[in-house]
């Protein structure tokens, strides 16, 4: 796991210290589009913990806010209203660079449709993400190495994404989203554009790293795919319906209470 | 952090994605700079022609020719003055104008010269023995008009080379043949030595004959001369012979200096005039020039903008994965710096290559410091023209960018 640095905010300590900060804290998360001057809610309220280790499934019917959601997990956007912790950190008033660095160094990619840079060698795509963060050169082959090796495409280094299967883009893009060592794993839908057999091979480089400790948020809609995971959320109309421990994996027994043992009440953030 | 390497590494690969375009937008650079240079080549070899054929005029010479100079014409009762014999013999008169050299009385025309079928348009010169030293022409083959000829009203004629080459076939000897100027024969009895071609004209492509003898037989009887070319005993003494040709001249035509009907103009200041007249011609080829470098640079930008929107999706993936926005501002900007820079070579290039050959009879001379300035601007112009498109990229919130189909 990454150590802390130098994005957690001062009120860190405020939090009750016996107990280790979850990696996601959502409290009150709201985000309207305005669409023709009519407002539309993607997501009207949800608080939601997810503590380290987890391996979380979001569910939900197409419209349901699970990408809105993820997409302010992950940084990509900012909520209309409601708090928000990513391990530890408050990133309500982040700028852009400090942002981009959390994306960098905290949270790793997984979509649908892949999103490799075409007209970039595998090896390269996996590369990049250290290159942002600055790490050397040959630093950088050595961790792309280890990871595409583990992600079993040691022999396809110089494949240009058009040169690989969908299954095998897909663990290029996991490559990349793990070799920067991150808390957070977040993939929407990875399976969305997978037959069921690389769909499989898939899941089980997931679970692999889960088995490793780290923590994934995996929206999906296919209850077999959700059935890897150690918990389910479910959204309906941008609202949290269902959520569940499941399986006998490392869950973490988690029990959905609104007022939450998080409280920001006391946290010293702002409401 | 990415490294500048890597950088420039991710910019040669955006531009070989699409490389027919990339190629046209360089084209528009290359044209761009490649101009630049000619053109200033040009410039600068024009004005150094001109002023290598107003030196080859002579350095000391000095030209009168009928009818006052603007600035002393009006107001002034106009007198049928007239250049003629007595203005040459009282010019020659070494005690009134001690640092005279010569007079020349001089008669042009232009005339269409045949011979033995061949026929050659060239400018005929009616004057006398001193005009060709003068003008710094010599013979080298046969001899000078002189002024025996002169007083003879000789149908003789001293050739110039481009003349010669024209009429005769390489390897006969022109002397002693006649040529037909108009409905008269001339004998050639001399050759002149190649003076070169100059931007204003071509020196090898003239004739000179006793004007005597033109006036008989080509202008017609005229008491009057359209100019005389004075030479003076030396350039130092230039001015010293100029004011001693206007005095003589205005006493002789019952007048003052100020009131001078006749225009005297030494070879420095024609230099001077020449001179800053083709600076003005060449600065007005670079802004020429510069306009279509303006084009190029137009085309950097709006290939830069299509790259932009084309790549939306992949600056959201760079973003996604922790792209900053200097990055890819520094990425965009490399990418459009690299295609001028590269337009920019190949121009220089294709300047230097078309400057070496003779563009409408003015041999291009470049100029040493177009290359620089071209390649320069080639750069700047990636630089200004890709910073927008950068912007507009570096500045695309990640989850639009991310949507984006
Ligand atoms: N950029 C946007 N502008 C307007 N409406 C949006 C935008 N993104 C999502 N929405 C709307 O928000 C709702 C949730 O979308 P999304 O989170 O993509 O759902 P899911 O991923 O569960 O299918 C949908 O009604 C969608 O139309
Ligand atoms: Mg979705």
């Amino acid at each position: 796991m990454i150590a802390p640095s130098e994005l957690e905010a001062p009120d860190h300590k405020a939090i009750d210290s016996t107990k280790p900060e979850p990696i996601i804290a959502l409290k009150d998360i709201i985000k309207s589009y305005t669409m023709g001057g009519v407002e539309v809610l993607a997501i009207r309220g949800i608080s939601l913990i997810v503590e380290r280790g987890e391996f979380v499934a979001i569910m939900g019917t197409s419209g349901s806010g699970k990408s809105t959601l993820m997409n302010i997990v992950g940084c990509l956007d900012v909520p209309t209203s409601g708090h928000y912790r990513l391990d530890g950190v408050n990133i309500r008033h982040l700028d852009d660079l400090a942002l981009s660095r959390i994306r960098n160094k905290k949270i790793g990619f997984v979509f649908q449709g892949f999103n490799l840079i075409p007209r970039m060698s595998a090896i390269h795509n996996v590369e990049l993400p250290m290159t942002y963060s600055g790490v050397k050169p040959a630093e950088r082959r050595k961790r792309a190495l280890v990871a595409l090796d583990m992600v079993g495409l040691g022999d396809r280094l110089s494949h240009f994404s058009s040169e690989l299967s969908g299954g095998q883009q897909q663990r290029v893009a996991i490559a990349r989203a793990m070799c920067t060592n991150p808390s957070l794993i977040l993939a929407d839908e990875p399976t969305g554009n997978l037959d069921s057999r690389s769909s499989a091979e898939l899941m089980s480089l997931f679970t692999g790293l889960h088995d490793q400790g780290r923590t994934i948020v995996m929206i999906t809609h296919e209850p077999d795919i959700a059935a890897y995971a150690s918990r389910v959320v479910v959204l309906r109309d941008g609202e949290i319906v269902s959520d569940r421990p499941q399986g006998t994996s490392s869950a973490v027994s988690y029990e959905l209470s609104p007022s939450g043992r998080y409280s920001f009440g006391d946290s010293g953030v702002e409401s | 952090m990415a490294s500048a390497f890597g950088n420039l590494v991710m910019a040669v690969r955006g531009i070989g994605s699409n490389w027919l375009r990339t190629l046209l937008t360089m084209l528009g650079v290359l044209i761009g700079v490649a101009s630049v240079i000619v053109l200033l080549a040009i410039g600068t070899g024009s004005s150094q022609s001109i002023e290598k054929s107003i030196e080859s005029l002579g350095s000391n010479t000095l030209t009168v020719f009928s009818g006052a100079s603007s600035s002393s014409s009006s107001g002034t009762k106009i007198r049928n003055s007239t250049l003629n014999t007595a203005s040459v013999s009282a010019l020659s008169n070494s005690l009134n104008d001690p640092d005279v050299k010569s007079v020349s009385p001089v008669v042009t025309t232009s005339v269409t010269a045949t011979y033995n079928g061949s026929s050659y348009s060239t400018s005929v010169i009616g004057s006398t023995a001193s005009y060709l030293s003068a003008e710094n022409y010599t013979v080298s083959a046969g001899r000078s008009i002189s002024h025996a000829d002169v007083a003879d009203r000789a149908q003789v004629i001293d050739i110039g080379t481009s003349v010669a080459s024209a009429l005769f076939a390489t390897g006969s000897d022109p002397l002693g043949k006649q040529i037909q100027l108009g409905s008269s024969e001339f004998t050639v009895v001399g050759l002149l030595a190649s003076k070169g071609s100059s931007g204003l004209s071509n020196q090898d492509a003239v004739a000179i004959a006793p004007y005597t003898a033109v006036q008989d037989q080509l202008t017609g009887e005229s008491a009057s001369f359209s100019e005389l070319l004075v030479q003076g005993k030396t350039p130092a003494t230039l001015s010293l012979a100029e004011s001693e040709v206007e005095s003589t001249l205005a006493s002789l035509n019952d007048t003052t200096v100020a009131n001078l009907p006749f225009t005297v103009i030494d070879s420095a200041s024609l230099l001077s005039t020449a001179t800053s007249s083709s600076k003005t011609f060449t600065a007005l080829l670079g802004w020429v020039a510069a306009v279509s470098l303006l084009v190029g640079a137009i085309g950097v930008m709006n290939i830069m903008l299509v790259t932009v929107t084309e790549r939306t999706r992949e600056i959201g993936i760079r973003k996604a994965i922790g792209a900053r926005r200097r990055v890819i501002l520094t990425q965009f900007l490399i990418e459009s710096t690299v295609i001028s820079f590269l337009g920019g070579i190949f121009g220089a290039f294709a300047g230097i290559l078309v400057s070496h050959f003779k563009i409408d009879g003015v041999t291009p001379v470049l100029a040493s410091y177009s290359i620089p300035l071209a390649l320069g601007v080639a750069v700047s112009v990636g630089i200004v023209a890709g910073f927008y498109p950068a912007h507009r990229a570096a500045s695309l919130r990640p989850i639009d960018a991310l949507r984006y189909e």
